[in-house]
């Protein structure tokens, strides 16, 4: 049953893709309804499994060799993550039956979706690396293929290409992890290494942690390679809620959870999370701060919780990133979803072409405003309870000075909310826009995630105990609700929201503190680069390129240049082997 | 047993005269029929050789290899002939299918058809081959008669350039292969490879003279850095077709060629996985730099095989320096993706050249331009090619992934640093890969269709059926790689069986 179950959640999205494709684009209605079928199975299947969660495999075939055994394990962290990609999946697509009606090349769009849902389940459901890393490829390249969905605009192609290749550059620290596992256990099942990570010299245990460190800051838009993630937002806006916000950018968050209690004693690997963490999040929030197009604040937003997961696991509570990854994902999908209804409805992702939207679209007001709130960190949404809950186990574990930041970068994250809130829904429109009334797909889409923002928190007690009894090496106690009351309600959460509420007043008093906007001015050029990081992408981008331009000089195209070259490789090679010798 | 060994040997070199003969002979009646019953021969050929080769596998399989013996030369069936003659024979029957209308109407078609069968044979006769005069004949066989299919429109100044330039330096390699044999020969008394490996042979400059003539001869044809250049005029002029034998099988052909010779100069054994290593690095990285700038679809998909045969040699690299099978075994399952996928790549492209020029008339080349909006006319050719990108790329769900995998995986066995700065090496050349694919893919399904595509005609059924048998080829190899390991476990020992006897 349990096996079923497990091939069922990664394969009816597959099937479904499939049959998406088949049927073809002349009938747009079928193709809709048939994603939302699939996507809506295949939730239904996840959750169904909850009960059944267990350490133990549910389904195992062997490829033998270098290949291993295919496994899938319905633990605690791989089902709570195929129930949000699935489930957040489920509703990007509903919303999708709205958002790209009418759009050409339909089958295409699905397809990929359902694909990607289906790859996403699989990498977190596995305990094979190999097929990890199959599933993580998978979903880059479904990434890349939504992203560049209008081929014809080439921001959209550079985009998703640039997505691509950075997040398997990223890729292959997961590559290189995976195959020097698999030379010194002899299998790529990572619960063996798990249980035992002596089996792996100490050394060799470095260049895996970091290794994994590195495609987990790729894949999650982490520093130093967060570069990708602006560019992204090119995609449609449920592709971004979904891929970008409550999924794929979380694998980088669920690779470090779940290799954490093997890595957490190679020497610095921990206070490297946590650096990189903090940066992420300081520089994205300040990236947000600065900048005008609705979709790139909310990426960068993105890029800045995640900071905070990554800063969690670093600080040694694996619970608390999970924690607010599963508030995130429903709040930074409530918003990616609302700013998608947005900017359908107006036309444009400029900010200041916004303005007074709220008066024409009142629900989506009332949801975004949801999800901002929640972002911003207030009470009592679930944002608050697990930003918080990190804040409290970063103080416990020790570096002060980080935690400084973070709570600082938590003021500035109110800062930008309010800012982003404001300029679109409040105030008088700054240029002339039409709007027309919200579709119910959007609303049915818009409304659970609203409602989940709101009492997501309240089953973290369940949650503890998912995943405290499925994952044997993760020592994670049960945490009922009394307990996080009892952390989070404290003086540090309270020096926190007064960083909140001076965030939230700096916004408000805007108008007297020209000084301090002028100042934010001059960082927008900065900011707007990424701080140096678009150039160092660039220069790269450049020199490989001008490396090719100069080596088709050796393609003469003389047939005496040719004959050299053979010459040559008979001297140089008699002269190796007999200097060698 | 040894006349199943004498038929598939003997039967693609004498069924070529008759196809030939037919196809001239009825020209005079009825040209249309005529062609007709020659190709269908041609193919029947190639079905009989896949029964035949099919039963060899068997036995190969579970009883061993087999022998035949003619006078003093030994033809072996091993694993490495098992894994060679069914590239050949699976790719042969693809491109023979695809240009029954590709080269339709051609000048000098029955040609194409006995010269192609030829070029089968051949390279079947080379990995049966355990005599290294013998292997030198097959491989002549193998070029002479791929000159001609490469200069198959030899009414276009640029096929006839491609033509000469491959003839003159093949012609060197191949000179270079029989000064190399003549020191062999001249060592052993013989030039069988039974006799050759036991000799005493450590140490002296003039084996490894031998062997060094005969990599870098062999090496020609096997499109190693910097023996390489006639390789992209080769592979773009020809017709398509014969572009998916080139890359698919002919140049693999060559690297089985240099395996075996190193196996023969084996006693000076650690070097040589270095000297493949560092050519694997180089036809890696030159190849995918080169292929990043080139506009030409076919050119920019022969530097890519350049790069992938980087790939195998590394994985037999890795094998001879460490002594182990799972590089060999990688770079034999390379050798089978890549024929399978580079094939379809070209024969997509090929199929989009006879639909948008040679239907047309023309006989242009086909440029990245071209591409734009094919999917809108083309949607099953976009997917073929897109899916035959991806795995070049190393992407799953393809077999292009599980290939480099096993690969990589046998780097990081061998547990050494520099090893695994290798593996970081290939990771990344992959992912550099992707930035010449992908742009590609993004092209073909662009909504606004090239001019070109707009004039295009339509597809022959008869060029679509290897093109799908092939893309669900690469799907099912991609989700079940074990289903290739009774042939590449099997070549790999084949292969490490030298250094072991």
């Amino acid at each position: 049953m349990t096996a079923a179950l497990t091939l069922l959640t990664i394969g009816l999205p597959w099937l479904g893709a499939l049959l998406v494709w088949w049927i073809g684009d002349k009938h747009e209605k079928i193709q809709h309804w048939s994603a939302v079928a699939f996507s809506l199975a295949a939730a239904g299947c996840a959750i169904t499994l909850l009960p059944q969660v267990s350490s133990n495999a549910s389904v195992t075939y062997s490829m033998g060799s270098v290949f291993g055994d295919y496994t899938f394990v319905p633990d605690g962290l791989g089902l709570f993550l195929s129930i949000v990609a699935t489930s957040i999946g489920s509703l990007a697509v509903i919303f999708s039956t709205s958002y790209m009606k009418g759009e050409a090349q339909l089958g295409r769009y699905y397809a990929f979706v359902l694909f990607f849902i289906g790859a996403m389940v699989g990498l977190v459901l596995t305990s094979n690396m190999m097929l990890m890393f199959v599933f993580w490829e998978i979903t880059a390249l479904c990434s890349y293929a939504l992203i560049a969905f209008h081929n014809d605009d080439p921001k959209a192609v550079k985009g998703g290409i640039k997505a691509l290749v950075i997040t398997s550059i990223g890729g292959v620290g997961l590559l290189l992890g995976s195959v020097v596992l698999y030379a010194f256990t002899g299998s790529f099942d990572f619960n063996n290494f798990l249980a035992n990570s002596s089996l792996v010299p100490a050394n060799v245990l470095g260049i895996l942690a970091f290794g994994f460190l590195i495609a987990a800051a790729a894949k999650s838009a982490q520093f130093p390679f967060q570069t990708w993630l602006p560019d992204a937002m090119e995609a449609p806006s449920p592709i971004s809620a979904l891929i970008h916000a409550a999924t794929m950018v979380n694998a980088g968050v669920y690779l470090l959870a779940r290799f954490y209690p093997a890595f957490k004693a190679v020497p610095h690997w921990t206070e490297a999370v946590m650096v990189v963490g903090m940066l992420s999040a300081l520089l994205a929030a300040i990236m947000a701060l600065v900048s005008n197009d609705l979709k790139r604040v909310l990426a960068y937003s993105t890029v800045s919780q995640l900071g905070y997961m990554v800063y969690a696991v670093g600080a040694g509570s694996v619970f608390a990133s999970q924690f607010h990854l599963f508030s995130h994902s429903i709040f930074k999908a409530l918003l990616f979803l609302a700013a998608g209804a947005v900017i359908h409805n107006i036309g444009t992702r400029d900010m200041m072409a916004m303005g007074g939207v709220g008066k024409k679209m009142p629900f989506v007001q009332a949801v975004f405003a949801i999800g901002a709130l929640a972002l911003a960190g207030i009470p009592i949404l679930n944002g608050f309870w697990s930003k918080e809950l990190i804040l409290e186990k970063g103080l416990q574990q020790g570096q002060f000075w980080l935690y400084v930041v973070m709570v600082i970068v938590a003021g500035l994250t109110a800062l930008y909310t309010a800012r982003c809130f404001w300029l679109v829904f409040r105030g008088e429109p700054r240029s002339e826009y039409h709007t027309h009334k919200t579709d119910l797909a959007m609303k049915i889409a818009l409304a659970p995630l609203a409602i989940a923002a709101l009492v997501s928190w309240l089953v973290v007690g369940r949650f503890s105990v998912l995943l405290g009894q499925s994952l044997p090496y993760h020592e994670i106690e049960p945490f009922p609700l009394k307990e996080l009351f009892h952390e989070v309600i404290s003086i540090p959460t309270l020096i926190a929201l007064v960083f909140i509420a001076i965030g939230i007043t700096l916004w408000l008093l805007r108008s007297r503190l020209t000084a301090f906007v002028d100042g934010l001015k001059s960082i927008r050029w900065a900011a707007d680069n990424s701080f140096g990081f678009e150039a160092i992408n660039g220069a790269i981008s450049r020199s490989t390129q001008s490396l090719a331009e100069s080596l088709r000089n050796t393609q003469t195209g003389h047939l005496s240049w040719n004959v050299l070259g053979i010459i040559a490789a008979i001297v140089i090679l008699f002269v190796y082997i007999i200097v060698g010798a | 047993m040894n006349l199943l060994f004498l038929s598939i040997v003997a039967l693609p070199l004498a069924a070529s005269p008759i196809v030939y003969l037919v196809g001239r002979l009825s020209a005079r009646r009825n040209k249309i029929w005529g062609m007709n019953i020659t190709k269908i021969i041609a193919l029947l050929v190639l079905f009989a050789e896949m029964v035949m080769v099919g039963f060899g596998v068997k036995t190969a399989l579970t009883v061993g290899s087999f022998l035949l013996t003619i006078g003093d030369t030994m033809l072996a069936f091993d694993g490495i002939g098992l894994v060679i003659s069914a590239v050949v024979l699976v790719l042969g029957a693809c491109s023979m299918l695809f240009s029954f209308r590709y080269i339709r109407g051609e000048k000098g078609e029955e040609k194409f058809y006995a010269l192609l069968l030829i070029s089968v044979g051949c390279i079947m006769g080379l990995t049966y081959s355990y005599d290294l005069f013998n292997m030198w004949i097959w491989f002549e066989g193998m070029a002479i008669s791929t000159y001609f299919l490469v200069a198959f429109y030899n009414d276009q100044p640029a096929s006839l350039e491609a033509g000469f330039k491959y003839l003159v330096q093949s012609a060197v390699g191949s000179a270079l292969v029989l000064f190399g044999t003549a020191i062999f020969f001249s060592l052993a008394g013989t030039t069988s490879f039974e006799q050759i490996w036991h000799l005493d042979t450590s140490g002296s400059a003039f084996t490894v003279l031998g062997g060094v003539l005969l990599v870098v001869g062999f090496g020609v044809k096997a499109a190693l850095v910097p023996l390489h250049t006639w390789l992209p005029d080769a592979h773009s002029r020809a017709p398509s077709g014969i572009s998916a034998m080139l890359s698919g099988i002919v140049i693999e052909a060559g690297l089985i060629a240099i395996l075996r010779s190193v196996s023969l100069t084996g006693k000076i054994g650690a070097d040589w996985g270095v000297i493949l290593l560092v050519f694997g690095c180089l036809n890696i990285l030159v190849g995918n730099l080169m292929a990043l700038q080139q506009k030409e679809v076919k050119r920019l998909l022969a530097y890519s095989s350049i790069a992938h045969v980087g790939y195998m040699l590394i994985g037999f690299g890795i094998s001879f320096m460490f002594s182990q099978t799972t590089g060999a075994a990688g770079g034999f399952f390379h050798l089978i993706t890549h024929s399978l996928m580079k094939g379809l790549a070209f024969l997509s492209v090929g199929a989009l050249m006879y639909v948008l020029f040679i239907a047309n008339g023309k006989h242009d080349s086909l440029m990245l331009d071209d591409l734009n909006g094919v999917s809108r006319k083309y949607p099953l050719l976009a997917v073929s090619l897109s899916a035959a990108l991806l795995s070049l790329g190393g992407l799953p769900p393809f077999a292009g992934f599980m290939s480099k995998w096993q690969i990589l995986v046998a780097g990081a066995e061998a547990k050494t640093g520099w090893m695994w700065a290798i593996v970081i090496f290939v990771g990344l050349n992959s992912v550099l890969s992707l930035a010449y694919y992908a742009p590609m893919i993004n092209r073909m399904y662009r909504r606004e269709p090239s001019e070109v595509v707009q004039r295009g005609k339509a597809v022959p059924w008869v060029m679509l059926i290897p093109i799908v048998l092939l893309t669900l080829g690469i799907l099912v190899i991609g989700i079940w790689p074990a289903s290739m390991r009774f042939l590449t476990d099997t070549a790999a020992n084949s292969l490490l069986y030298f250094f072991y006897n």
